[in-house]
Parts: structure tokens; sequence; C-alpha cells
């Protein structure tokens, strides 16, 4: 059977898919307000990434993991919100801590962790009000080396010159607020490792400090808008301006509703699910060209047919190849959906949807987008001509 | 259309053969990497931090400290211009944001002012009216400090983590103010971070010129206590080109050797030293790379600066020793040891020798390398665990093998033995000649980067979908099996290219904005849809011509 070929979608299809025009589109402008009423009323669950915060991966040292009795230690650490999940496999485990604001509560916890760490006799506290200062306190005398060891031990990292040169048993280190908030994170890690240690290995860390966050955020955006931006300007330039906007309109539609998913499952919206909505405009894109290059070729060709009738004809005659890779692209991203492993989750969950819903949206969107842009066959005869007149 | 010169059919093989030659290396089994070449076996893909486990640094550099700090050294030096022009001025005072402001006295001493002002940095702009002096640096000298302090922290950064013993760290600016650090295969950051902010010894001694000179170049078997042994820069990266494993040998020796028992026992060229050290590090304030004068010769030199204690002691001790070599020790090497010439008094100095201007800028660059020019403070990190990494590479592994088997299976079923395996072989080529140019180009592989290869997998066979469905198309019409296939490939043509070139938009965007594993999803996919317009316009054809010359065929079995 494998060795003959075969087609999966009979050669002469007559679906009527411009027909069915107004339920498409009612059904993809319920399905994008909804998504985006979802992110207003519900927001997105923001990654580390864009939020800023530390996410530790960890496995048990023996069986599998206790979430409950792990989400009970790490929420009485008073570190903020903690969230748990398991990652991968039943002795694993993600928790994410949330971002570390750098206040007076920070400070104890360094303090608490030199304790534990370095010894009893050292104790941290905050400068002066309105600074980000740290004074640390040793029981004995120590000089420059001996000052950056210990304040090494609870992450923070200065200059020699700002430490005492002389032998001393006081040292305050001179911060701003921010970039406290940035030490903080680090010592929100120590914090958890300290009282998760025993039972648990930590496999990963990651943390992103509040500057990052946001910047990566704005980022984010921009290449978001700059993608669709110029792939909308590649096909006005390749095509009529019409194509140009009714697939800028479906992939605006195809990057809603999947942010809509987003909201939906509360996915993680992590920079790699940035990386997954981009694919997936790109993707979406893809398909969309093809059947757009039948429409204009059958648009020179058919002079006298009506643009709905065309463009029927335009998406029956591409449907075997629009199936056909549409299959080929699923199951490659299901084999990642499935073997990926739990990093690649999200990105993989978002780009299934993005096979599914791009393939929909260049039929149902990008091509009932140009009915109502009005693209008539009148405006290519110029071009026709200077084709003629090339030959 | 479908007709190929021979020399592009040859052109094709031999083009791909080499993508194969390059990416096999990629493939092989390490343990055959004795009987390679090194340069061949080396040409491995570059595996990503969240692959083979490693640490992520985004640090950022608090220039503002240094501006302030800078700007508090100009306001003691202009207080004592101004004291020793008998400038009179009411106040003095080193601003928030960078600037120096100053009140005369007497507004006619203006010119005088600003004269003295001048004469403490050339570079200080004045502005402001009446009695009132603002002072600051010009926009040009900000860049170039603020450049300056970022080559500095990242040179000095180097050395930190070649001192930890990993191998090949990535350290590289971002933007303004930021410095990437990547050091694979750690675990425990502890150690890392306590060594970045660490000083690096920098200090000035007196070459032993007796026992230099009595040991005739050798090593001299007995060091008086007040003399050490200590290899000199150029010595070492002599041992490092002649010797390479010897060098790996004193990288990786646990515990760390001595100077001296680095000159006994491999020999490079060494110079005995007073230990008594003349200058410290701490007290050299900055050191930059110029020229002498057009009547003094215009060799390029390197100028320094002392601080007021520093400079007091250098004086005493050149004075006393001219004639004499001056070791410049740092972290227990001697980078240079000039021939003091004359005393240098006055806090600054230079440094003459046989230099190229190049030669000058590192040496400059080392001398300031002292300490870290400005705070770094960690504002993004990740760690990945070696065996998290390992899992990585083996989901990633197993859902790139499943992906590619679903994909050939389905385009077998579909199109046949024939022109299935056609789409399938074009598809193998595609992954290979991804796998090469990312070898070629030194391009990192992520686990994103992964997902970037199986989505490439199952895209490339789209555009021999598109000629295959066009073929069945044009064969339906009733075209003969040539016409079919010509027109299949020149209709195709336009919506392969099309919808190839805007996915590419995407991709290359994507590289633009994202960064770390996010930009190796880019990469790979990017150089997997321009390598598959290679494969699905010209190597596929290539296949489908020869076939056609060799069988032909009446009928397509399509």
């Amino acid at each position: 059977m494998l060795w003959k070929p075969h087609h999966i979608v009979p050669a002469h299809t007559k679906i009527d898919f411009m027909g069915h025009r107004l339920w498409a589109l009612g059904l993809s402008t319920l399905i994008n307000v909804l998504s985006l009423v979802g992110v207003f009323v519900f927001g997105l669950n923001f990654g580390i990434d864009f939020e800023g915060g530390i996410a530790i991966q960890v496995r048990a040292k023996q069986g599998t993991i206790q979430l409950d009795e792990l989400r009970h230690t790490t929420g009485a650490l008073g570190i903020g919100e903690v969230s748990l999940q398991e990652f991968g496999d039943k002795s694993s485990a993600l928790i994410r801590v949330q971002r570390q604001e750098g206040n007076a509560a920070c400070v104890a916890h360094a303090d608490a962790v030199m304790k534990r760490r370095v010894g009893n006799g050292w104790s941290v506290k905050p400068g002066a009000e309105g600074t980000g200062d740290v004074v640390f306190t040793a029981p004995g005398q120590l000089d420059a080396a001996g000052w950056r060891d210990a304040v090494s031990r609870v992450g923070l990292t200065v200059l020699e010159r700002e430490l005492p040169r002389a032998n001393t048993n006081t040292a305050k280190i001179d911060m701003t607020p921010e970039q406290r908030a940035e030490w903080c994170q680090q010592v929100a890690i120590k914090v958890v490792d300290d009282a998760i240690s025993d039972k648990y290995d930590i496999r990963g860390t990651e943390s992103v400090g509040p500057k990052v966050g946001s910047e990566l955020m704005h980022t984010g955006i921009i290449a978001v808008l700059a993608t669709l931006a110029a792939i909308a300007i590649y096909m006005w330039f390749r095509f009529e301006w019409q194509f140009g906007v009714g697939a800028l309109i479906s992939m605006l539609h195809d990057v809603i509703s999947t942010i809509g998913i987003f909201v939906l499952f509360r996915i993680d919206f992590s920079l790699t699910a940035l990386a997954a909505v981009l694919t997936i405009a790109g993707y979406s894109i893809n398909d969309t060209v093809v059947v757009f290059d039948r429409v204009r070729e059958n648009m020179r060709r058919y002079k006298k047919l009506g643009l709905v009738d065309v463009l029927n004809l335009s998406i029956n005659e591409t449907l075997s190849r629009t199936v056909m890779t549409s299959i080929t692209v699923f199951v490659a991203v299901l084999a990642l959906v499935i073997f990926g492993g739990p990093v690649l989750y999200s990105f993989s969950i978002a780009m299934l949807w993005g096979v599914i819903v791009g393939t929909y949206s260049s039929i149902w969107i990008a091509c009932a987008g140009l009915v109502y842009l009005k693209l008539r066959p009148e405006q290519f005869r110029h071009e026709d001509e200077g084709a003629k007149a090339k030959a | 259309m479908l007709h190929l010169p021979r020399w592009q059919t040859i052109a094709i093989i031999v083009f791909t053969a080499l993508a194969g030659l390059f990416a096999l290396p990629n493939i092989l089994p390490e343990s055959i990497d004795d009987l390679l070449p090194k340069w061949y076996a080396q040409n491995r893909i570059n595996l990503g931090l969240d692959l083979r486990g490693g640490a992520h640094f985004l640090l950022e550099a608090d220039l503002r400290g240094v501006l302030n700090e800078r700007m508090t050294n100009v306001a003691d030096s202009v207080r004592g211009e101004l004291r020793k022009k008998q400038v009179g001025f009411k106040e003095l005072t080193v601003e928030p944001n960078g600037h120096v402001t100053v009140e005369l006295r007497d507004e006619g001493q203006r010119a005088t002012a600003i004269e003295a002002i001048r004469a403490v940095d050339p570079s200080l702009v004045t502005e402001g009216a009446g009695p009132k002096i603002d002072i600051s640096f010009s926009p040009q000298e900000l860049t170039r400090k603020r450049k300056e302090v970022i080559d500095q922290s990242i040179e000095i950064l180097r050395r930190r983590v070649d001192e930890t013993g990993t191998i090949e760290p990535t350290i590289v600016r971002e933007g303004d103010d930021r410095i990437l650090l990547q050091v694979p295969g750690i675990k425990d950051t502890t150690d890392l971070k306590r060594k970045i902010n660490q000083t690096a010894k920098l200090t000035f001694h007196l070459v032993n010129e007796d026992l230099a000179a009595s040991s005739g170049g050798g090593l001299p078997s007995v060091l008086p206590p007040t003399t050490a042994l200590v290899p000199t820069r150029e010595g070492m990266q002599a041992l490092k080109a002649a010797n390479p494993k010897a060098f790996d040998e004193i990288q990786s020796a646990n515990p760390r050797l001595s100077p001296e028992q680095i000159c006994r026992r491999y020999h490079p060229l060494c110079l005995p030293i007073f230990k008594r050290v003349i200058v410290g590090g701490e007290d050299l304030d900055d050191a930059k790379a110029t020229f002498e004068s057009q009547q003094q010769g215009g060799r390029p030199i390197i100028s320094f600066t002392f601080n007021a204690a520093g400079g007091r002691s250098f004086c005493a001790a050149t004075r006393h020793n001219i004639g004499k070599r001056l070791a410049i020790q740092l972290d227990n090497e001697i980078i240079s040891a000039p021939v003091v010439q004359s005393a240098i008094c006055g806090g600054s100095g230079i440094i003459t020798g046989a230099f190229t201007p190049q030669q000058t800028q590192e040496q400059a660059l080392l001398l300031r390398s002292g300490a870290l020019p400005a705070t770094l403070t960690i504002i993004e990190e990740r760690t990945v665990g070696a065996d998290l990494g390992a899992d990585a590479i083996h989901a990633g592994t197993v859902a790139a093998v499943v992906g590619t088997g679903l994909v050939m299976f389905f385009m077998f079923g579909t199109y046949g033995p024939l022109f299935g395996g056609f789409a399938n072989l074009a598809m193998g080529v595609n992954l290979l000649l991804v796998l090469a140019g990312m070898s070629v180009l030194g391009a990192s592989l992520t686990l994103p980067g992964i997902a970037g290869l199986v989505l490439t997998v199952g895209m490339s066979v789209d555009s021999n979908v598109l000629i295959y469905e066009r073929v069945r198309e044009e064969k339906a019409n009733g075209r003969s099996a040539l016409g079919a296939l010509t027109a299949g490939y020149e209709r195709a043509l336009a919506a392969v290219i099309d919808s190839n070139l805007t996915a590419l938009i995407a991709g290359v965007l994507l590289f633009g904005f994202g960064s770390g594993p996010i930009r190796g999803f880019a990469t790979s996919l990017s150089l997997g849809l321009l390598t598959h317009l290679f494969t699905a316009t010209i190597f596929t054809r290539m296949l489908l011509a020869t076939w056609m010359r060799w069988r032909r065929p009446k009928e397509l079995t399509l």
C-alpha cells in the first residue's frame, strides 16, 4: 500500500468555501474578541522572561515529588508568591518565585542566609532610608579580601575599592534601590536553595531582574509588530495591496487567537511562546501566499469569472497541497509536543494550534478578506498587458 | 526547463558532497576523533548552554558610578589647579548628573580659570556665564570612556574566567552598558561570581639585574630570598605556540603552579625580580596608548598616571635605578620590563619600547585591567545543570527522529517510492546543509534550535508538495510526462519562492529581536529556509532531470 501514490484529497473538489464565509467570519470575530477580552480580563500568564522573577527546576533526590509539601515549604519562606508545577516527569518540578523588589524583607532574608551559611554573629541590615545601601556586620575584623568573600556568600559582587580597606567589622555597601532589587533575586534563590536542598537537587535556575523583564517585553512587542509589517509590505510589493491587507488581517487573526489559547489554558507566555507566535505568523503567511498566488493566476486566466468563484476555484485547486503540507507540519510538531520535553511544551502546543488556525485563516480570513476589500479583475489588466508586451 | 547542463549537475553534486563532508563530524562518534585531522574533527556544531549545561549571565556596568568617581577626581584636580593659579572661588561641587560646578569670587578671572580647568584635562568642556562655570566631559569623551570601561571589563572578565579553568567562555558586549557572559559546564556559580569582581594583582618591581646577568639568560639555580622568578608574557606566549600541551598542563594544574614552578618545569623566558613592590596597581589611575612627539621620534608609547602616593614612591624608585629594568607584573606574569630612562616624578610616566600601536593599546589595557572599572550587577542569570542539558538533548533528538520519520512516511505514502523518495532525499540533504551551515558559521544549536530543525523538516517538504501537486494537475490536463513535470516546476516556482521568503522574513526578524535560545531557533529555521530554497528548486530539479533522461518514462507514477 505504501508503495503506491495516494491522493489524500480527491483531484477535483468543488467545495463552496466562500459560501460559508459569513459563518467563518462570525466565528473568527467571536474567537478574536473573546481572546482580547480574555487578555484584558484574566491577563496573560507571563513567564519570568517578561515579568521578571525566578524559576528553579528541581528533582526529588528520592521517589516522586510531593507537590503539597513543597508548596507548603516554599510558600512559607516569605519571598512572595510561589507557584509550583510538575515539570516533565513525576519526580521533577518547576518552582516559580515572583520578582523580588529589594525591600526590607529581602535584607532580612540576606541576614538569615548569612547566619546560616557563614555563621552566627553575622548581621545584614538596611542602610539609610531612601537608598539601597546595605550594612554588613562581621563577628571579627576583616580586610578587603575577607569582606569580598563574605558578601559574595549572599550573591553580592562589589568592587574592592568600595569595600573597607582597613580591618574593620562593619562594611556599608552603597547601592541604588534598583541595584538592590536586582541583587535580591540572588538572595531569594539562596533562600529557596537552603530550604529545599536536603530533599531536592536543583537542576537549573533562571532569574530575570526587573529591568531586563520589562525590556524583553518591549522588544517582544516590537518584534511581533515589525514582523507583521515587514511581511505585509513584502506581500504588497509582490501582489496587489488587497493581498497585503488580507494577509495582514489573517496574520493578526492567528496571532490574536493564539494569544487566546495562552489565556484559555493558562500556558506560560515566555520568550519561547513569543517565538511560537512569530513562527505561526510565518507559517500562516506561507500558507496564504500559496493560495494567493493561485488566485492571482486564476484571475488572469478566467477574466469573466466572478471574484468569489475564482477564490473557490483557487482554494479547491490548492486544497490537496494545503492539506498535505498541514499534515506534514502537524505531525512534525506533534512529535515535538509528545517527545520534545517540558521546556518546549508551551512552544509546541502553540505551534500545533498555529498549524490549524494558519490553514483555516488562509482560506476563510485571507481569501474572504479579498471579497470585502473589493479586489476586481480589472485591476490586473494593466499588469497583464505589460506581460504581453514583454512576450 | 528541466534540462540542466552537465557542469551544473556536477556543481550541485560537488556542493552537496562538500556540505555532507562538513556536516559529517556532527554525526560521527567522538571515539574516532583521533583518526581524523584535528581541524576537521573539531568542525562540530556548538551546543548552546541549554543543551550542554552551564551558566549565562547578563551583567550591567554601573557607568554612572564610574562617571561620578571620575568627576570627583576632576573636582579635586581643578581645586588644586585653581589654587595654584590663585583663582578665588566660593563653591566647587560635584553634581549627581556628572557635572562639576564652580563659582568664582571674581568674574574677571574667568579666562584664567578656564585655562586652569583645561590644564587638568583637555577633553573637559566648560559652559555657563558670569562667575559660574559648569564643567563636564564632551559627549565624544563620554562615549569613548563608556566604550573603554566596557572593553576593559570584558578583558578583565576574560582573565578571571580563564583562571577558573573553564573552556570557551563567551564574553561579549551587549548594547551600550552590558556584557553577556556565558560559561559552559559550570553548575555552581558562587565561585564564579566571587571571581568576577576580584581585583587582578598589578605590581611594579625592579629586576634583579645582577642575577639576570650572572645566569646569562638561563635560570639561576639558587634564588636569594629577596628575589622571585616570574615568567614573562612573551615567554608564556612563545611556550603556548611551541608547546600547547605544556600550556594546557599549566592552565589545568591543581593546585595552581607558582611562577617559579612554571619557570623550572617548562622553561619559558623568565626574569628574576625583587619581591619588594614599588607601586601597586591600586595606585594606578589610568594608562593609555599614545605617541611620542615628532621631535622624539613619534613612536607608539604607553602613558600612565598614578595617584599622589603612587607618584611619590614611583618617583623615588626610578630616581635611584636609572638604566635598570622595571618589571610590570600582572597576576604572576611580567607583561613588560622597560628600562628606566630617567626619574619619573609628577605622578605620570611613559613606557617606551619596540611597540606597534596595537601592542601599546593592548599593554595599556592590561595596565588598566588591575581592577574592574565599574561595578557589574547581574541582571539576568540562567543556569542549566549538565544532566538537565543531557535530558534536553535526548528529548530533542527523539522528537527530531520521530518527526522526520513521520514526515517521510507521509511523503512515501502520498507520492510513492519514487517521487516520495526524491522529496525525502531532498529533505535529508536539506538537513545536512543546515548542519553544515551551522558548523561553518559557528552557530550554536539550542533546544528551540532543534525545534526549528523539526519545523524545517515539516515545512521543507512543502515545496515538493507544491511542485508535485502542480504536476498532478498538469498531468490531469493531459500533458505528457515531460510536459507535466516542466510546467509543474515552472508554475510552482513563484509560490515556492514567495512562501519561503515570507517565512524567512519572520525568521530574520526573530533573530534580530530574540536572544539566547530563541536566537538559536531563528538561526536554524532561517538557515533551513535558505538551504531549502536550494534543495527545492535546484537539487530536486537535478534529480528529476537526471531520472527523466535515464528512464524516459511515458507516464508519471505520481
